[in-house]
């Protein structure tokens, strides 16, 4: 790491968050995605972003990513900007995105060597890595094969393998459980556990309620566009009157809009 | 945590792109050469006898260097256009897009790949010339300058044109529409003494006549017009798509929501 780089959550209070994002707009069109976000993930967290369909939560991610362009506000990684510091803060963030995106090109030990020199890795110190990371991810027997010969789970065990390659301070989850069975589910749980105990940032997006209050120990919900609660986990769940459903079923917003109020 | 990344990151793009044509030579490399050794038996052998000689030079010679161009043109946009259009369309352009490459790194390396795959199709076909047609190089140093900043020009284009499909079928709407007439219009078939004055003017207005008549004069030493013109308009053709290759991606048009 250069000299100038913000200490990555050495437990100081000093350090910047691993995820923070100021006043966020983001429009397509006409169409408001996202209202003027607030939101601060202290680097160190296990982070939960809640909400339903079309909420925001992909759009929020894929500007800290860098995959959208924010319309207005800004937000940064580890105290720099992504917008303007893009290389920094991509080098410290790890994406597992909802929707699998794969070279098909190579075979899946060569897409994630061909990932970590991506990130700038030496080619000899990616393959090691991939290899590590083929064995935690029970595809070693697999790994001269292309991706269209595996299984959806095992698709999925590659894109978390792919948004670890290089080893970053951060990870980020969209929906990364999606159509995962239960031993599949329950693995990446303890994976990801390992990674926060290790001092890892994660941020996880996740339409499995359950599996937020299991593994995040500080929650957002985002509904249209706007952050409707925030906080630990125990005050978030208490706001929704012990039922974190109630934020996502339409019939109780109004009821919502009084407990925020 | 070098910030940098050095080169690493670069060169690993370039070797994806280079590797990606090079392992499928059946649709990428051995074409362009079967294609121009028909053209050579048809205009060489079958009606070359019927045309007479260019400055000097038999039909099919003069028109070789302009065969050679065809394809290197072809090579380079028809190897930045697909490798670009598919990336995006299969999403794994978001594993570039979310590394800490730059914006020119990622131009650069898309560039250089479709670059090398018309070069290489340029000088393989420049082989085949001096084995069938028995053609030597007149200038050494001028064919390589034309061969390289020709490929790179389309490399440019097609990234242009990469970003800009929406389907496969834009794809193609250059290559058949503007590429490929660009090309027949370009000088590869005749000399612009052959055409009337008013087709040389509109020819004039071709950036293809200009690459051609700079490699026909590297290879054959015969021209229409002057080589420093040629190589003017070339690298200034390069350098406009390619400037607009990375302002594209920058804004991240067609890449970023």
């Amino acid at each position: 790491m250069s000299p100038d780089a913000p200490a990555l959550g050495d437990g100081s209070g000093a350090s910047p968050p691993a995820v923070a994002v100021s006043s966020l707009v983001k429009r397509y069109g006409q169409v408001e995605a996202l209202r003027g976000i607030d939101l601060s993930i202290p680097a160190g967290a296990f982070f939960g972003l809640l909400g339903p369909n079309g909420a925001g939560k992909s759009t929020l991610i894929n500007i800290v990513t860098g995959l959208a362009s924010p319309s207005s506000g800004s937000a940064s990684v580890l105290g720099y900007d992504v917008v303007r510091e893009y290389r920094r803060t991509r080098r410290r963030i790890g994406l597992s995105p909802q929707e699998f995106n794969f070279d098909r090109f190579f075979s899946i030990q060569d897409l994630l060597i061909y990932q970590g020199g991506y990130f700038g890795m030496p080619r000899r110190e990616a393959r090691s890595r991939a290899e590590a990371l083929l064995s935690r991810f029970g595809l070693w027997e697999k790994r001269h094969e292309k991706i269209t010969r595996l299984s959806g789970g095992m698709k999925r065990r590659l894109q978390i393998a792919k948004a670890m390659i290089h080893d970053p301070p951060i990870l980020i989850l969209d929906e990364p459980t999606a159509g995962v069975d239960v031993e599949l589910r329950r693995d990446l749980w303890d994976y990801w556990r390992e990674l926060n105990a290790a001092g890892r940032t994660i941020l996880l997006t996740t339409h499995y309620l359950e599996e937020a209050l299991v593994l995040c120990e500080t929650l957002a919900v985002i509904d249209l566009g706007s952050i409707i609660a925030s906080g630990s986990r125990d005050a978030v769940v208490e706001r929704a009157g012990g039922d974190l459903s109630h934020y996502f079923l339409k019939e109780r917003r109004p009821g919502l809009v009084e407990v925020r109020g | 945590m070098s910030e940098g990344g050095g080169a690493a990151g670069f060169l690993t793009l370039l070797r994806r792109e280079v590797y990606r044509f090079i392992v499928l030579p059946n649709q990428t490399l051995v074409p362009p050469l079967v294609s121009a050794a028909l053209y050579v038996l048809i205009f060489g052998y079958a009606l070359g006898s019927q045309i007479k000689s260019v400055d000097g030079a038999s039909y099919i010679v003069y028109i070789f260097p302009g065969l050679v161009m065809m394809n290197v043109v072809n090579g380079a946009y028809a190897n930045t256009t697909t490798s670009l259009f598919i990336a995006r369309h299969e999403l794994f352009i978001q594993d570039l897009l979310v590394s800490p490459l730059s914006y020119l790194e990622m131009v650069l390396a898309y560039t250089l790949g479709g670059a090398i795959r018309g070069i290489l199709v340029g000088l393989a076909t420049l082989l085949m010339g001096y084995a069938i047609l028995g053609v030597r190089i007149h200038h050494l140093g001028s064919t390589l300058f034309f061969l390289v900043i020709s490929a790179l020009t389309y490399a440019a284009f097609g990234n242009i044109v990469g970003l800009w499909a929406e389907r496969w079928d834009h794809v193609a709407i250059y290559l058949n529409y503007v590429i490929t007439p660009m090309v027949f219009l370009g000088g590869v078939f005749y000399s612009l003494k052959m055409l009337p004055p008013s087709w040389q003017a509109v020819n004039r207005l071709n950036p293809i006549f200009f690459t051609v008549s700079g490699l026909r004069h590297g290879i054959l030493g015969l021209t229409d017009v002057s080589p420093a013109l040629c190589a003017l308009v070339g690298t200034g053709l390069f350098a406009i798509l390619f400037v607009i290759s990375v302002a594209l991606f920058q804004r991240g048009y067609n890449l970023r929501t």
